[in-house]
């Protein structure tokens, strides 16, 4: 949280038009997550698209009863996305070239510097010392800029609740779970392994051992290593990103560089703006009496009528 | 209105009657008419029942929307978090209201008093229109009695819409301030114009860069969304600049199409110094706006060029796009140059309305149309949600009249005292009509001879 | 909470290899192992031991370097070219239960090889469903080897427990 505050402070002290302008540009889009935080390696290659995760999810997270029993496996005949009642989705991708379909399981992939956490107004997200972006409804006024903001398409939202809607999303099951340095119910369950949980800096030495020992199962890239400034979840597969309907224009710099030349530019309008255009009004109004008097002088030329 | 004028109705313009008497608020409120006039002359005119069955489909379904819930209203899109309300609406709305700042520094700051008869309509123009920005985003937000949390409650201010929120809700105090000149005038209170007259110049530099950073703001929130832009509608290092100087040009053609329509509509309300100066008003204001507009067209191809998106023109969404430069920024600019040149206002009049829609298709297509572009389907609206939207703009140009109609915006407040010698008034009046030209005139003659 | 949650923790986790002798030699090789999870999800289910040993005879395809004829993983081979047979060779053996306790975790980044060692119930998914895919034969679905328990038909809101079905509603939103 220390570079969230510090980005608070320095937004403040821009917004007072003070200083702080050059230390937040530097700061924004490096930070690249808790040392110790925990992540996921998603093993794409291993998963034969069982749906357990699915159920485990919606137990543990006591969701809404899903609109299919989770071992049916018709679903996979169109890709859906993560809704207020799913968090996380398995979906089947054709890879091609006669190779078997592949699966992935989408979720939020709590990102180090995430884009919903960056877009919030009323700072409704957090990302944990243990890696999860977790998101705090009390405070949510439900402007959905975190689900613009997203570049994976994660957070839903219960459109349908009239007097509490709120954003709903995996939270790594944070608060049941992660905490207590348990994974979260998916992992669990999964059968096959598909999800490994660790310490994102070993997980990201166990995936590129797995591609060096076994280069024929896997394409050489580990998708979220990098991707958005690094992400807690990522993944492995056999096939190149976007065939499992993985973003791959996404880029290696998180959501908020993006919008970094304008937040820099703020304390600057903040601090010249005033002066420029006072300066101005001087300028433009020298040759009589200027400020305040040359409203009464307007008033008098208007009191003729 | 005009008929009940030519049958010898007098409309308030002034404290008094022509008795003598002060004019009560009820009297006020019904333009001096009687209540049986104003109540025929409103259900004579056609557009009130246009806006009454609107409203009479729309104002349920706003309250549906509040007790139902969004579901109700909009398709629930989760790849659209933004539907109409932000998108139309709130993004629409404004940059259209960009005419506040400009006018106001125009007159107050840069001391450009051949505008002063407009700048009053300029400044209710950005009020209303950030007003009704706000009520869009009423309709939008999940929870909107939840709207003040970033002001007391909690910040998120390395968030661009953390900016946006405080940017608004001080500039929309300062526009209030602005526009309630003329509110004491009408209601009878010297001494809050007096308190307000003090502080203009503040506001007005504060609305500048209340303006600058919001204007920006709204184009910096879809720099979140990087994948989701359409590549031509999106740029990192431009977006800010492109929705800001995009409503230069939009808030001033917003002045001359309304004014338009003010004029084909309650011309009754002008007084001779607004009738007179509109016209020259008019070719200043487009003036500005293909100014603007140049600079626009020159930063969105330079935003092209930075990031070499030239291919994209041979898609779908790049003939698109060409169609929106053509509608929004080329074919206008085109008109205005000609009809500036020959000075033919009913052109300019035309070219602004294409800059007001081209705003709106820009807006439109940045949060909507074009979004998701790499999505496989695209949003249709709720019919719901479109209604509300159709509603909301409405009650927008019904409130927009009801000012209109009755404070001194398109007419100056005659105080009490000039009222008394009447003749004096009237003389003065005809000496008085050119006076904005010749001020003009005397300041440009004083600024050569000081260089 | 924690509690609350330790089926979840154990769930699926600890499987029992019944009477199986920790001797490689052939002394005494299991006809049946009875896989019973902990799990209150699944029924117990026999795996018929002597009919794989009879189909693919090598047992080293899935005993890895501890049983039959030496490994050709060039992974394995590295160390493992010249092993002999282990004592222990069975799955529960090497595999853990939980492959992701705080202190399994500890464990495996103090280990130089077999770091990336699958918990019990994943090496066991693993060989099993890799192999009858790639040759086309043997069950590949959840159930069709062991089958829901109540709790478990509840937990995959399956059967008796499966949902209504609900009008379908028309949402843009669910792609």
């Amino acid at each position: 949280m220390k570079r969230r505050d510090f980005l608070k402070g320095c937004l403040i002290s821009g917004a007072a038009a003070s200083l702080g302008v050059p230390s937040k540009s530097l700061a924004v889009g490096s930070f690249e997550g808790y040392p110790d935080a925990m992540g996921i390696l998603v093993d794409t290659t291993r998963c034969v698209g069982c749906r357990s995760c699915e159920a485990a999810c919606n137990k543990e997270q006591k969701l809404p009863e899903p609109d299919v029993p989770f071992d049916d496996l018709s679903v996979f005949e169109e890709k859906r996305r993560t809704t207020e009642k799913a968090y996380t989705v398995v979906n089947r991708y054709e890879a091609g070239d006669g190779k078997d379909p592949q699966f992935r399981k989408m979720q939020c992939n709590h990102c180090n510097e995430p884009g919903c956490l960056t877009s919030c107004f009323v700072n409704a997200y957090t990302k944990t010392r243990e890696g999860a972006v977790i998101y705090d409804s009390k405070i949510c006024v439900g402007c959905r800029t975190c689900m613009v903001a997203c570049p994976f398409n994660i957070p839903a939202y219960s459109y349908s609740s009239a007097f509490n809607p709120v954003v709903k999303k995996c939270i790594f099951c944070y608060h049941t779970r992660l905490k207590y340095g348990k994974p979260p119910a998916c992992v669990e369950i999964c059968p096959r392994e598909v999800l490994t949980f660790g310490l994102r800096s070993d997980l990201i030495k166990i995936a590129h051992e797995r591609i060096r020992e076994t280069p024929d199962r896997y394409i050489d890239h580990l998708y979220g290593e990098k991707e958005l400034g690094g992400t807690s979840w990522m993944y492995l597969a056999a096939v190149p990103p976007e065939k499992i309907g993985l973003d791959e224009t996404v880029g290696n710099e998180p959501i908020i560089s993006n919008v970094k030349e304008f937040l820099g530019m703020v304390p600057m309008v903040l601090t010249i703006w005033p002066a420029l255009f006072t300066g101005f009004h001087l300028l433009a109004t020298r040759n009589k009496d200027h400020g305040a008097d040359h409203h009464t002088h307007s008033e008098q030329e208007d009191g003729k009528k | 209105m005009n008929k009940l004028i030519a049958s010898g109705a007098t409309v308030v313009d002034s404290p008094q009657k022509s008795s003598g008497r002060n004019w009560t608020i009820m009297e006020k409120l019904f333009l001096g008419l009687s209540f049986q006039q104003y109540i025929a002359q409103a259900i004579r005119n056609p557009f009130n029942w246009v806006f009454g069955i609107i409203f009479a489909i729309g104002i349920p379904i706003i309250i549906g929307r509040f007790i139902f819930g969004l579901s109700w209203v909009t398709h629930s899109s989760y790849d659209y978090p933004w539907g109409l309300f932000l998108g139309f609406g709130l993004f629409g709305m404004v940059p259209l209201s960009s005419s506040g700042f400009q006018l106001g520094t125009a007159c107050e700051v840069f001391g450009r008093h051949d505008l002063e008869p407009i700048e009053r309509l300029g400044l209710l123009n950005g009020l209303l229109g950030y007003f009704f920005a706000v009520i869009f985003l009423l309709c939008d937000l999940g929870q909107p009695w939840r709207l003040p949390y970033p002001m007391v409650l909690a910040y998120g201010p390395a968030a661009v819409l953390f900016l946006v929120a405080w940017h608004v809700a001080t500039y929309l105090s300062v526009q209030i301030a602005e526009v309630s000149v003329s509110f004491f005038e009408w209601i009878g209170l010297p001494i809050g114009i007096r308190a307000i007259r003090k502080i203009t110049l503040g506001m007005t530099v504060s609305g500048i860069i209340l303006s600058t950073l919001h204007q920006g703001a709204l184009g910096a929130l879809f720099t979140y969304a990087p994948g989701k832009v359409h590549p031509l509608w999106y740029s990192s290092s431009f977006q800010w600049i492109h929705f800001f100087v995009s409503s230069i040009p939009g808030g001033l053609c917003m002045v001359i199409v309304v004014s338009t329509i003010a004029s084909k509509t309650m011309s009754w309300r002008f007084d001779e110094r607004f009738k007179d100066s509109l016209d020259r008003i008019t070719i200043s204001l487009a003036k500005g706006a293909s100014m603007g507009l140049a600079t626009y067209l020159v930063i969105k191809l330079i935003s092209i060029a930075h990031d070499n998106k030239w291919g994209y023109f041979l898609t779908g969404y790049g003939h698109w796009y060409l169609v929106e430069i053509m509608i929004g920024v080329i074919i206008p600019m085109a008109l205005l140059a000609y009809s500036i040149h020959h000075k033919k206002v009913a052109i300019i009049r035309f070219g602004a309305l294409l800059v007001v829609l081209g705003i709106f298709l820009n807006r439109l297509n940045t949060a909507y149309i074009t979004f998701n572009w790499k999505l496989p389907y695209r949003e249709i609206p709720h019919w719901r949600e479109v209604a509300i939207c159709i509603t909301v703009y409405s009650i927008y140009i019904v409130v927009y009249r009801f000012i209109l109609y009755r404070l001194p915006i398109f007419y100056q407040w005659k105080a009490a005292e000039e009222l008394a010698p009447a003749y004096v008034a009237e003389t003065e009046t005809r000496h008085q009509r050119r006076a904005p030209e010749e001020l003009a005139l005397a300041y440009a003659a004083k600024a050569e001879n000081d260089q | 909470m924690q509690t609350k949650r330790f089926w979840l923790a154990g769930m699926m986790a600890t499987v029992l290899l019944a009477t199986v002798p920790g001797t490689g030699r052939g002394i005494t090789i299991p006809d049946t192992v009875t896989l019973h999870s902990q799990s209150k999800l699944y029924e117990p289910f026999v795996f018929p031991h002597a009919k794989h040993i009879l189909i693919v005879k090598e047992c080293s395809n899935c005993h890895h370097h501890t049983t039959g004829t030496l490994v050709q993983d060039p992974n394995c081979i590295r160390c493992h070219r010249n092993s002999s047979e282990t004592a222990v060779v069975s799955c529960k053996g090497c595999h853990l239960p939980d492959a992701f306790t705080a202190t399994a975790i500890k464990e495996k980044n103090k280990k130089i090889y077999h770091r990336d060692m699958p918990s019990l119930k994943a090496a066991m998914h693993q060989s099993c469903i890799d192999c009858h895919n790639k040759m086309k034969q043997g069950p590949v679905g959840c159930q069709d080897c062991h089958v829901y328990t109540k709790e478990g038909a509840a937990f995959y809101n399956s059967g008796e427990f499966a949902p209504k079905k609900k009008p379908a509603k028309g949402s843009h939103g669910g792609h």
